[in-house]
């Protein structure tokens, strides 16, 4: 029993960490559709801010949080305007578009760094929590809880704000949005420096958990796809459950089958939902053609 | 393409479409011929230069790769990120022939695109419904699959060490100690794949994979059996990719999972080298694999000793600047030169016919 409960409660925090990771994605993708593998790179990019802030300013690694989430914002927003804006419409494009991306960051911050491992310490994330039987890493459970947090947080400014209801909008149906007086290209670019900022804000407190190397990012991009087309596209709520699905998928095959083929199973389970439900476990029916076959 | 052409049509009927195809042929060859001469004429003034004939070996290589993943990619719209998963079934199928049942390599070949076809095939089944970049993402999954199979299975594979294949050199064992016979192989390669992608887009089954790209539903409408279609043309692309995937094993004559799942080594770039090339296009593909393979390999020695990375993050601003800038490619841009810009503006970058 105990032994049960403690798969559980791995793959629920490892649902935790891919549940924050793709929160960003889940903005960009899932709601705006903007095709953009080169998320888990801005989820590299956060962790070396984190990293950066501490050697440089003597920053706790979740402090550091304040300069990075302007700082990928800012990267975000450039990357949408510069980049993807001109490719709208093409999602063929955007993929090929933020690959290079993908590779352009990764081995900046390879050279930049020169290729050797670092890790962040934080006072907060050391020791762990006893609940129940299962012994929960602290850091491990802020990542869980924060996640939490973002989701909700994001389902609000979605379904509450001005700015969310636009947004909402934009990706339904362009044309109208900007009938209605949106700012569609502002929106979009905004929308996409949120998810990057979010993807940031994931780096950061993903920091003290794991040794960072300039090809972490890649680790991070194919999950994410997979939670957010889980989940249900468009469905907020639903990605945060993809990411739950993800984790416990692999912590139980990783333990019962061979934690050789966990990463198989993950992805034979999600190209069979992708292909019974391409509209996600959680998303309306015809969601997956929303928003990526129009023009102008 | 056979898939196709087994149907009960009249005598008169038939004849017209084998003298069709004949003349297409006398209408390619001369250009084919030309191009493969210049190729030929290339590696000769390199004869000698071990280093710059490897570089043109790869090159070769991965053109004939990139022209096979156009078939399915280009003429068919299906943009794949997943032909690293043929292009190993082909170098494990053949480092098993050979290290198992002491096969040539020359013979291993055959089942080794059989193979890729037969798996490309069976997995594309369902992941055909998908459209866009939800099949792309499906594909790259799919990579996922394998490398993980790939590194289980260690009894097929070697695990993460690998298999490699004992220097024995001699034609018959696909070995050679000059450098040059390397080259002259992945030229014959590239040549194959050259003919088949010609005789795929003047056929039958290239009309019907490009009205399926151009659209699905009104080719459907028009009849066309859109899922057969899509498969026929991955199970040649695959086919022609495993025979790739065995001639990288001999060239290298040692695989790991690592070297050939990995993204920008295979799967991502036989893609961006049709990108950079032209898609769509019977020869972007393989002037993209003469640019980017050699400008990759000076870049490594130029940038890459200073500082580790820097030629890889050189290659991804070329495929930023590319998508924005050059999105139907080298030869889509030479055709616009020589063409009113008003004409040249498509709604569609791969929509172009090609020829």
């Amino acid at each position: 029993m105990t032994e049960i409960l403690n798969i559980l409660a791995l793959g629920l925090l490892l649902g935790g960490i891919y549940a924050l990771v793709s929160v960003g994605l889940n903005l960009i993708f899932g709601v705006i559709r903007v095709v953009n593998f080169a998320q888990g790179e801005f989820v590299m990019l956060g962790m070396y801010g984190a990293l950066a802030a501490q050697v440089a300013l003597g920053f706790d690694p979740y402090l550091g949080a304040v300069l990075i989430l302007p700082a990928l914002f800012a990267l975000g927003c450039a990357v949408y305007w510069l980049i993807l804006r001109p490719l709208q419409g093409e999602p063929m494009m955007q993929i090929f578009a933020t690959f290079g991306l993908l590779m352009l960051i990764q081995n900046a911050v390879l050279a930049a760094t020169g290729g050797a491992a670092f890790s962040v310490n934080s006072s907060l994330a050391v020791g762990s929590v006893a609940l129940g039987p299962v012994q929960v890493g602290t850091g491990r459970l802020i990542v869980l809880i924060a996640a939490t947090v973002v989701t909700g947080g994001l389902a609000w400014y979605l379904n509450a704000t001005w700015h969310g209801k636009a947004i909402r909008a934009v990706a339904q149906d362009r044309a109208a949005a900007k009938l209605m007086g949106v700012n569609v290209q502002r929106v979009y670019t905004i929308s996409f420096g949120i998810g990057a900022a979010l993807a940031g804000l994931a780096g950061c407190l993903l920091a003290p958990l794991y040794s960072m190397t300039p090809q972490i990012g890649i680790n991070f991009i194919l999950p994410a796809f997979a939670v957010v087309v889980l989940g249900g596209l468009g469905s907020v709520a639903g990605a945060y459950l993809g990411g739950f699905i993800v984790g416990l998928t692999e912590a139980f095959s990783g333990y019962y089958l061979d934690p050789a083929l966990k990463h198989a199973v993950l992805f034979v389970v999600f190209i069979v939902v992708l292909v019974v439900r391409p509209q996600g476990l959680f998303g309306h029916a015809g969601a997956e053609e929303v928003g990526l076959r129009e023009d102008g | 393409m056979k898939m196709d052409e087994i149907r009960p049509t009249s005598g008169p009927a038939q004849h017209a479409a084998v003298a069709a195809a004949a003349r297409t042929l006398r209408h390619e060859a001369p250009l084919l011929a030309g191009v493969l001469a210049a190729l030929l004429a290339l590696t000769w003034a390199f004869a000698g230069d071990s280093f710059a004939l490897n570089i043109l070996a790869t090159a070769f290589l991965f053109g004939g790769v990139a022209t096979a993943w156009n078939v399915i990619g280009g003429l068919g719209g299906q943009f794949s990120l997943g032909h690293s998963v043929f292009f190993a079934l082909g170098a494990y199928m053949t480092a098993n022939l050979v290290l198992h049942a002491g096969l040539s390599p020359w013979l291993a070949l055959v089942p080794a695109a059989a193979l890729a076809a037969g798996a490309a095939a069976l997995v594309s089944w369902p992941v055909f419904r998908l459209r866009g970049p939800f099949f792309a993402i499906a594909t790259l999954a799919m990579t996922e699959v394998m490398l993980s199979l790939s590194t289980y299975f260690d009894a097929l594979t070697g695990g993460a060490q690998g298999l490699s294949i004992p220097f024995r050199r001699g034609f018959w064992n696909m070995i050679f100690v000059d450098r040059m016979s390397y080259a002259l192989l992945m030229l014959g390669f590239l040549a194959v794949c050259l003919l088949a992608m010609i005789v795929v887009t003047r056929s039958r089954l290239g009309y019907r994979l490009r009205a399926v790209r151009d659209n699905e539903g009104a080719a459907q409408a028009a009849g066309i059996d859109v899922l057969r279609v899509k498969l026929a043309g991955m199970a040649i692309s695959a086919a022609l990719t495993g025979v790739g995937g065995a001639l990288f094993l001999m060239q290298v004559r040692v695989v790991d999972p690592p070297a050939l799942y990995s993204l920008f080594d295979v799967g991502v770039k036989v893609a961006l080298l049709a990108l950079i090339g032209g898609i769509g296009t019977t020869y972007g593909p393989m002037l993209g694999a003469l640019l980017v393979i050699p400008l990759e390999s000076w870049l490594r020695a130029e940038l890459g000793g200073a500082l580790p990375g820097m030629n890889l993050a050189a290659l991804g601003l070329v495929l930023i600047l590319t998508a924005l800038f050059l999105r139907r490619g080298i030869v889509g841009a030479l055709r616009g030169l020589r063409r009113p810009a008003i004409l040249a503006r498509r709604p569609r970058p791969a929509g172009e016919a090609a020829r």
